[in-house]
């Protein structure tokens, strides 16, 4: 098997539990039923086959992560990906960071800017937009306790309404929850 | 906690009232606002609380608002927890100061995991999963602990955002 990944890459990888995952052979019908598995779809990655081991938290969470992240109006698609990223870039979480980078990118198709927060981090130099997103992910993900009119100011400049940045919060926060999952439960390994 | 489950406790905690034009702003995102109450449900009153007792989760709550001075979850889940009956070495939970004689007890092992996720989840490693086993836990049990600081740590992040969107 191959060396866990310590550090940021775009390249593949595949997250390794260190905690049991639900044996889908074995699954009982609440399990399933969060799982979401049916005979069309048996296809269960090892992350959700942990979180199935609590099936009433993981039957709420899924559905919410997918209207925070792909909810119809208000903040681009990028834009969330863009805050998923900040938080996942704070708490170190290699595979969170790894799927958003390359979402954006799809999304995007400006590989520059993830260019640029992989080659420097919390520090990234971006474009004004792309910046006021990305300060506040850090911001709130670092600091929630010393968020305020200065990072509101910043959000407002770049034009992003109210609705924008109720979207770029939850992004932010569902980050918050995802990445102390994924990078506490298990770690990354580079697809051979 | 059966107004605890009818009451959505962030429009709550934040005072939104209905006329409130934040409540207005978080009723566009209805579905996921709706979900984030079902899920706070989940990690707090869950039909089966099984290891984790309703008292310790809103005691553990208490600890994580506490930790990132979130005032005003910090008062919600000290009532909570108070409704939920804590008493003894649970009530105690709430006080991030506070920590058991016996460092190598159940109790401290889960405190220590809180704490360092919570605050610092960068620095988590397999050791730490490993240390929660050796205190006795089972799988299930860690990744409900897991569940519970991930939501708690969501919920003051959603709060902490829409403190900001309120006040300018």
């Amino acid at each position: 098997m191959s060396d866990p990944v310590h550090e940021f890459t775009l390249d593949a990888l595949e997250w390794h539990p260190y905690v049991q995952p639900v044996d889908l052979q074995k699954a009982t019908p609440e399990q399933l039923d969060a799982l979401k598995v049916t005979p069309s779809n048996t296809k269960v990655s090892a992350y959700v086959l942990v979180l199935a081991q609590e099936t009433e938290m993981l039957a709420e969470r899924s559905p919410l992560f997918n209207d925070i992240m792909y909810s119809d109006g208000g903040l681009s698609r990028g834009g969330r990906e863009l805050g998923a990223l900040a938080a996942s870039f704070v708490n170190h979480c290699i595979y969170c960071a790894q799927v958003h980078a390359n979402r954006f990118i799809q999304l995007e198709k400006r590989p520059e800017v993830v260019d640029e927060i992989y080659n420097n981090g919390l520090d990234a130099d971006l474009g004004e937009h792309d910046q006021a997103l990305f300060n506040f992910g850090v911001d709130l993900t670092a600091h929630p306790d010393n968020v305020g009119v200065y990072q509101f100011y910043h959000l407002r400049e770049t034009g992003l309404s109210d609705l924008e940045i109720l979207d770029l919060i939850h992004s932010v926060a569902i980050f918050g929850w995802a990445n102390r999952l994924m990078h506490t439960l298990g770690e990354p390994h580079r697809k051979d | 906690m059966t107004t605890e489950t009818t009451v959505d406790v962030i429009d709550k905690v934040l005072g939104l009232g209905p006329s409130s034009p934040l409540l207005a702003l978080r009723d566009e995102r209805a579905k996921l606002k709706h979900l984030t109450q079902t899920s706070y449900v989940a990690a707090l009153h869950p039909a089966d609380p099984r290891n984790f007792s309703y008292a310790e989760r809103a005691t553990l709550a208490a600890r994580m608002a506490a930790l990132w001075t979130s005032q005003e979850l910090q008062a919600h889940y000290r009532d909570l927890a108070e409704t939920e009956g804590a008493s003894g070495d649970v009530l105690s939970i709430a006080d991030p100061a506070w920590t058991p004689e016996d460092e190598a007890s159940r109790l401290s092992v889960i405190l220590r995991h809180v704490d360092l996720v919570t605050k610092n989840p960068k620095a988590a490693t397999r050791e730490n999963i490993e240390k929660l086993y050796a205190a006795g836990l089972d799988d299930r049990d860690i990744v409900t602990l897991a569940g519970i600081i991930a939501f708690v740590n969501y919920q003051v992040l959603v709060v902490a955002g829409l403190k900001m969107l309120r006040d300018n």
